[in-house]
């Protein structure tokens, strides 16, 4: 009842008060809204506008076309492809990094203060420059000279040594292990932050009570990291549909498409092919795909919380 | 998106601060682009600014070198915003074709005509590429290149072979190389363009040269799906199944050397690549310089292309000027100045042969270049340069899949032609 009275009370003091105070939050908010507008809200509903066109991106000689370009996307294989793409490497992105980050996780706050030497250690691949990762993966790779496939025939293994980067087969598997090698530290930090704000009484108790080490693990801190567990995997899913970099590196997204992201073929339309108006249908798609995902991890993230 | 409009807006940024410094010197300020980032060739470049500023008092060179491939995005944007160099390198060809119809580039037909001494001084080819529809859009000005065969002389002496001059000979020595456990052949085709040489040799040796021009240039009875292109399909599949290219040959990146380290090392014994290859070789091995040479393209018995025919570029790179500089007039004594007798020297010094006539190289490797490209009946430019960017894209793709046994000659041509005949009106 109490909340009632004071929701009922509020408008009729702020209108009092509207006119005077209006401006100040109206200013100090304008520098944030007119950086989000000029860089956030106009390039988005530009490369909605562009996504409308047939163009080469140069001169005037852009010609409408409605929706002709998201008819073609619709029927593209190749970019369903690059979907279909995107969302195997985030699957894979947290099945493999977010576990990998929480064993890590664990052991360094096992370890305690003893550990800093191997946190740095650990930390150190998400330091790297991507195009400089992706060039040392690359002769790490090379099925020629790389030492993967070097220590493959060591152990008496050659049937394992494959042509990672070279083969359909293995292209986006290969990259994808060098993008969680990359991105592990990332949420084994986040998880360290997680844990480390777990209350030491509560795992006394546990402990005074008989549970056992993995009991404790699964029962109490586990749930206690729920709210991080779930925002790295968001980030993990939507990092995941933008990814960029090593694959465009290390594979370009071939071979013959077998690696293609979203990213890296609306990079190729647009500046191999000179289609901006194509590149940029396959941008807003993008836009779209990311938010509707997004938006849905974060409508399942909200009922988990009220249901717990 | 974000990745997109950042560049962008990054190039908007530096294209201010161009205009600002125009502005605030007395004189007038000429931008120059281009992709000459070696110390030598860049040298080059800036003397012949510099002669160029002390001719025209009153003029400023400002000059901006791009590596190579940020250079092809950051120009694509600069144009694209209206904001382009007043002189910029290019390829000619296709690409620089979608400028000109965006009407972004000045007709030099009428500057050259009036300049007859100093167009005569190119060979005649020179011009090609950079001709569209009839008017020249841009001069000749780094390098003549053509693709060749460079193979291990020892590798070859040791296993008693000699290189090919025809197919079924290069058919034996793949699987004489094949069976000591050497690859015959390097290739790196992760950027797809250098598979791409063998096909369009296949096409010219089988189809001869007006194969492909007539399907580019969509003349009647030219076509992409045209019995040449799928017999070089088939062709390029049979080099394949006989196990002639290195593992991995997909995957591997040229640009970072992968398919001269197995040249290097024994490991193949042969490469098809442009004759720019020789001073990459120079720089990085010299003592594996002594043990390298080149042979041209095989012949194909019963192919109507001569085998005398090359492919490659007479110019490699081109000079144009943009539509919205200002001084059209002086960025063009800029671009004459860059490809004068003194530049023109000066890249012979640095092996790099520019198409101009009688030309006195000395070095034994150059001039074989010289002659080989002087002597041949045709030269066929780059499909990927020459091609609209589009359809160049599709070529590449479709060529990455030959190789790759996972598409046929006749699904690769007949998509090449569904594209063309859309895009080539």
């Amino acid at each position: 009842m109490n909340t009632h009275a004071t929701a009922a009370a509020l408008p009729v003091a702020s209108r009092r008060h509207r006119s005077g105070r209006a401006l100040a939050p109206a200013l100090f908010l304008a520098p944030a809204v007119a950086l989000l507008g000029m860089f956030l809200v106009y390039p988005l509903l530009q490369s909605f506008r562009l996504s409308l066109l047939e163009w080469n991106g140069l001169g005037e000689n852009s010609v409408f076309v409605g929706l002709a370009n998201w008819a073609v996307l619709a029927k593209d294989a190749l970019f369903w492809h690059a979907l279909g793409n995107n969302l195997l490497l985030g699957l894979f992105s947290v099945l493999i990094q977010l576990p990998i980050a929480m064993a890590l996780a664990l052991l360094l706050d096992k370890a305690g203060r003893g550990s800093r030497t191997l946190k740095i250690l650990y930390f150190l691949p998400l330091l790297f420059s991507s195009v400089a990762l992706g060039v040392i993966f690359k002769n790490i790779y090379d099925p020629n000279f790389g030492p993967v496939n070097a220590a493959l025939q060591a152990l008496g293994l050659p049937a394992l040594a494959q042509d990672w980067l070279g083969d359909r087969r293995y292209a986006l598997a290969a990259v994808t292990a060098v993008i969680c090698w990359q991105n592990v530290p990332f949420y084994m930090i986040l998880f360290l932050a997680g844990l480390a704000s777990f209350p030491s009484d509560l795992r006394e108790a546990a402990t005074l009570d008989g549970a056992s080490d993995s009991t404790i693990f699964w029962r109490i801190r586990l749930p206690h990291l729920q709210g991080t567990v779930r925002t790295a995997a968001m980030l993990a899913v939507i990092g995941s549909l933008r990814y960029f970099d090593l694959i465009y590196v290390m594979t370009g997204g071939g071979p013959e498409g077998a690696s293609e992201l979203m990213a890296t073929y609306m990079y190729r339309t647009v500046f191999s092919s000179f289609q901006l108006g194509y590149g940029s249908t396959v941008a807003s798609v993008m836009f779209l795909v990311v938010s509707l995902i997004a938006a849905l991890g974060m409508r399942l993230t909200r009922r988990f919380e009220t249901e717990v | 998106v974000k990745f997109a409009t950042l560049t962008a807006a990054s190039l908007v940024i530096s294209g201010c601060t161009y205009a600002v410094g125009a502005s605030a010197q007395g004189t007038k300020t000429i931008s120059e682009w281009d992709i000459q980032t070696q110390p030598a060739s860049a040298k080059i470049i800036q003397d012949a600014l510099t002669r160029f500023e002390k001719a025209n008092p009153g003029y400023k060179a400002e000059r901006a070198q791009i590596p190579n491939d940020a250079y092809k995005t950051k120009l694509k944007i600069a144009f694209g915003a209206n904001e382009p160099p007043c002189v910029f390198t290019n390829w000619g060809g296709g690409s620089l074709r979608e400028y000109v119809k965006a009407g972004q580039v000045v007709d030099l037909t009428s500057y050259l005509a009036k300049d007859t001494a100093f167009k005569e001084r190119f060979i005649p080819t020179a011009f090609d590429a950079t001709t569209i529809q009839g008017k020249v859009y841009g001069l000749p000005g780094e390098n003549t290149a053509a693709a060749v065969i460079y193979y291990n002389t020892e590798l070859f002496a040791k296993n008693g072979l000699t290189p090919p001059t025809t197919w079924p000979e290069l058919l034996k020595v793949v699987e004489a190389f094949k069976a000591k456990g050497i690859a015959p052949f390097a290739l790196a085709n992760k950027a797809k363009w250098p598979g791409s040489m063998y096909f369009m040799y296949l096409v010219d040796r089988i189809g001869g040269p007006e194969v492909f021009r007539k399907a580019a240039t969509r003349a009647p009875g030219g076509s992409f799906a045209d019995p040449a292109f799928i017999e070089a399909g088939r062709k390029l599949q049979e080099l394949v199944k006989a196990g002639a290219f290195a593992q991995g040959f997909n995957g591997l990146d040229y640009d970072v050397g992968a398919s001269r380290r197995l040249m290097y090392a024994d490991k193949a014994a042969m490469q098809l690549m442009g004759t720019w290859e020789s001073s990459s070789m120079v720089n990085e091995n010299p003592s594996f310089v002594k043990k390298v040479d080149f042979v041209p393209f095989p012949a194909v018995p019963g192919g109507k292309g001569q085998a005398g025919d090359i492919v490659g570029s007479v110019g490699n790179n081109f000079y144009s000027v943009s539509s919205a500089c200002k001084a059209p007039e002086a960025a063009y004594k800029m671009i004459k100045t860059m490809v004068d007798d003194a530049s023109v020297q000066a890249r012979l010094d640095d092996k790099r042969m520019v198409p101009i006539k009688g030309l006195q190289v000395s070095d034994p490797t150059m001039r074989r270049v010289m002659k080989l490209v002087a002597d041949a009946p045709t030269v066929q430019n780059w499909y990927d340069q020459e091609l609209p960017p589009q359809l160049a894209e599709l070529h590449k793709d479709t060529v990455q899949s030959l190789l790759g046994l996972s598409i046929t000659p006749e699904e690769a041509a007949q998509k090449m032609e569904a594209l063309a005949a859309q895009l080539l009106r």
